[in-house]
């Protein structure tokens, strides 16, 4: 079995494409970066002061005034609402919700990116891990080996596990390393605010509890993990069952990029909470962000994700055993 | 080609990986489904602290602004209102550092303004700062235009014995953080100067500006900023197409009178 994961993984390293991915990862840091750097610069002039809490406050208060519009929708305004509830508790707490260093930049972006960019990065890895060598017709040549077809379905699947983990710490490298050139190494102890609940569109801030930032980026990424090892599983289904790479790929894109647009519309349509794409921001629940539909909680997107993901693993090993190749 | 002691590194490297990030979504479960996290209990904010933060950026001027709408800069198409113009030419005037607190608030009426001030950290915003500007009052008079429709000069009387109650419970909390900023209150002007019963309701606002300078008087450097004048010739020009808040050009002429009063005051 071992060796048949080393084959594949010398598959995946001789295509290249995780170096493709790197390099994309490694652009966007250093363009987000930028723009960041861009923003608090415009802040400080703007206000004419570093102090953090002057800046938070004006931020309340801005927010308070958009409230006041009456051009804002009921979500909008919910969105808003708590945003200020939880700002305010920051403020009252006496804590910076960014610190300026490295690891806050880290932050920010995991919980901007579960969503789109890294399912896209697992995508690109995972929609030809089979599909690919049906349309080079490599596919025969390993199925004449005197091997189970579940196995090396099975290695195939381990090595797109491993690749999800690299990627998701490549993330976090080139994420520190080139933001930190820019905003220091430092806050890897920085407390961060975690733990809360929305409730009925208000926050609740009853269970929260305060935590060193490592230990809520080690819980980020966990999550961000784990969504990607779910993403990277459908994909995974659609390459077994779509034999173009290309027709894999777009099937699993415009899956992602209706989670995206359904996220922000979709509160009235309550039955749209199972379907994974929904799903996919579960950093929002670190934060204490209201949920796209009212309800949904931490171990109901977990849940849900494991449940698409389970059916995804089974319908491929149960599709590929079968499956007629020529 | 790939070599095998890579592969293998790759694969123990990522193996070790993927149990790392299951223990952070292990974390992450058990935080939220078990709950066995630590319940935070707010941090009694350290006072001393607080001081000497507010004490190192004593080498730039602290404008803190508070009110309603008009500090706010309603009505001004390139979004600054008064306040905006007036930091513009603060800053252009001098090389001092100038930092800008804008804690104003849309239809905010003189009873919330009394609350808002009341925050912890507004009133920290309050000790540090060099000068204050302070629109209040328009929205206890007009009501959203409920003055108007139901005219009626006893409910008047009554909004503005509330007013200056309010008027004179944030002067003095003001004053008991800061005894040295200079407080600018920016009086009413008459939107409706142009329409008919003009006399009537340039009346009621002649009277509410006198008894706010009235309570301003009670306090040391506050300064009662008329602008009635300003806007009683040629209203229409200066109002924003709502008829009510100043445009951008209105907003000049109340900045320019502020920033000519700051020359002078330096």
């Amino acid at each position: 079995m071992i060796n048949l994961v080393f084959n594949e993984i010398t598959k995946l390293l001789g295509k290249r494409r995780l170096l493709v991915v790197t390099l994309i990862m490694a652009m966007l840091m250093a363009v987000f970066t930028y723009a960041q750097a861009k923003e608090i610069e415009r802040t400080r002039e703007r206000l004419g002061t570093e102090d953090w809490r002057t800046t938070l406050q004006q931020q309340i208060i801005d927010t308070q005034n958009r409230l006041g519009s009456t051009r804002i929708s009921d979500e909008w305004r919910q969105t808003l609402q708590i945003r200020i509830a939880q700002q305010q508790y920051y403020l009252d707490n006496d804590i910076n919700p960014a610190e300026p260093g490295a690891p806050t930049f880290l932050r920010g972006f995991i919980e901007n990116s579960v969503q789109l960019l890294l399912p896209l990065m697992v995508m690109v890895i995972a929609a030809d891990l089979v599909s690919s060598e049906k349309s080079l017709g490599t596919i025969k040549l390993l199925l004449t080996r005197p091997v189970k077809r579940w196995r090396i379905l099975l290695s195939k699947y381990i090595t797109l596990i491993l690749a999800v983990s690299f990627i998701i710490f490549i993330f976090g490298l080139l994420g520190y390393l080139i933001s930190g050139l820019v905003f220091g190494y430092k806050g890897w102890m920085a407390p961060v605010i975690s733990g809360f609940v929305v409730q009925g569109g208000e926050l609740d801030t009853a269970s929260t509890f305060i935590i060193p930032q490592w230990q809520y980026l080690l819980m980020a990424f966990g999550l961000a993990w784990f969504v990607s090892i779910v993403v990277g599983t459908l994909s995974f289904l659609l390459s077994v069952l779509v034999r173009s790479t290309a027709a894999g790929m777009g099937i699993m894109l415009a899956a992602l990029i209706s989670g995206t647009i359904l996220s922000n519309m979709v509160s009235s349509w309550e039955a749209a909470k199972y379907l994974f794409m929904v799903n996919l921001n579960i950093t929002s629940y670190l934060t204490g962000q209201s949920p796209p539909i009212e309800g949904m909680t931490l171990g109901f997107s977990v849940t849900i994700l494991t449940i698409w993901a389970a059916v995804a693993l089974f319908l491929s090993f149960f599709v590929f055993t079968r499956q007629d190749v020529y | 080609m790939v070599k095998v002691r890579q592969v293998q590194a790759f694969a123990l490297f990522a193996a070790v990986l993927s149990i790392f990030w299951f223990i952070g979504l292990l974390l992450t479960m058990q935080g939220y489904i078990g709950s066995t996290m630590p319940v935070m209990t707010p941090i009694a904010i350290d006072e001393h602290s607080k001081e000497e933060k507010s004490a190192i950026q004593k080498d730039t001027l602290a404008v803190l602004a508070l009110g309603d709408s008009l500090t706010r800069g309603t009505g001004d198409s390139t979004g600054k209102g008064y306040v905006g113009h007036l930091i513009d030419d603060l800053r252009q005037g001098s090389d001092q550092n100038v930092s800008i607190h804008n804690l104003a608030i849309n239809g905010q009426r003189s009873d919330q303004l009394a609350q808002q001030i009341q925050q912890a950290d507004v009133q920290r915003t309050i000790q540090g700062a060099d000068l204050i500007v302070l629109t209040i009052g328009g929205n206890d008079l007009f009501r959203r235009g409920e003055t108007l429709l139901n005219f009626d000069m006893n409910a008047i009387d009554g909004y503005r014995e509330a007013y200056i109650q309010n008027l004179n419970f944030i002067l003095s909390e003001i004053r008991k953080h800061n005894n040295e900023a200079t407080i600018f209150y920016l009086g009413l002007y008459n939107p409706f100067i142009n329409l008919g019963d003009s006399e009537t309701t340039s009346k009621v606002i002649r009277e509410w500006n006198y008894e706010s300078a009235e309570a301003l008087a009670l306090y040391d450097h506050t300064v009662f900023v008329p602008t009635f004048d300003l806007f009683q010739l040629n209203v229409n020009q200066y109002l924003y197409s709502d008829q009510f808040h100043p445009n951008s050009e209105g907003y000049r002429i109340m900045a320019d009178r502020l920033t000519s009063l700051l020359t002078n005051a330096r």
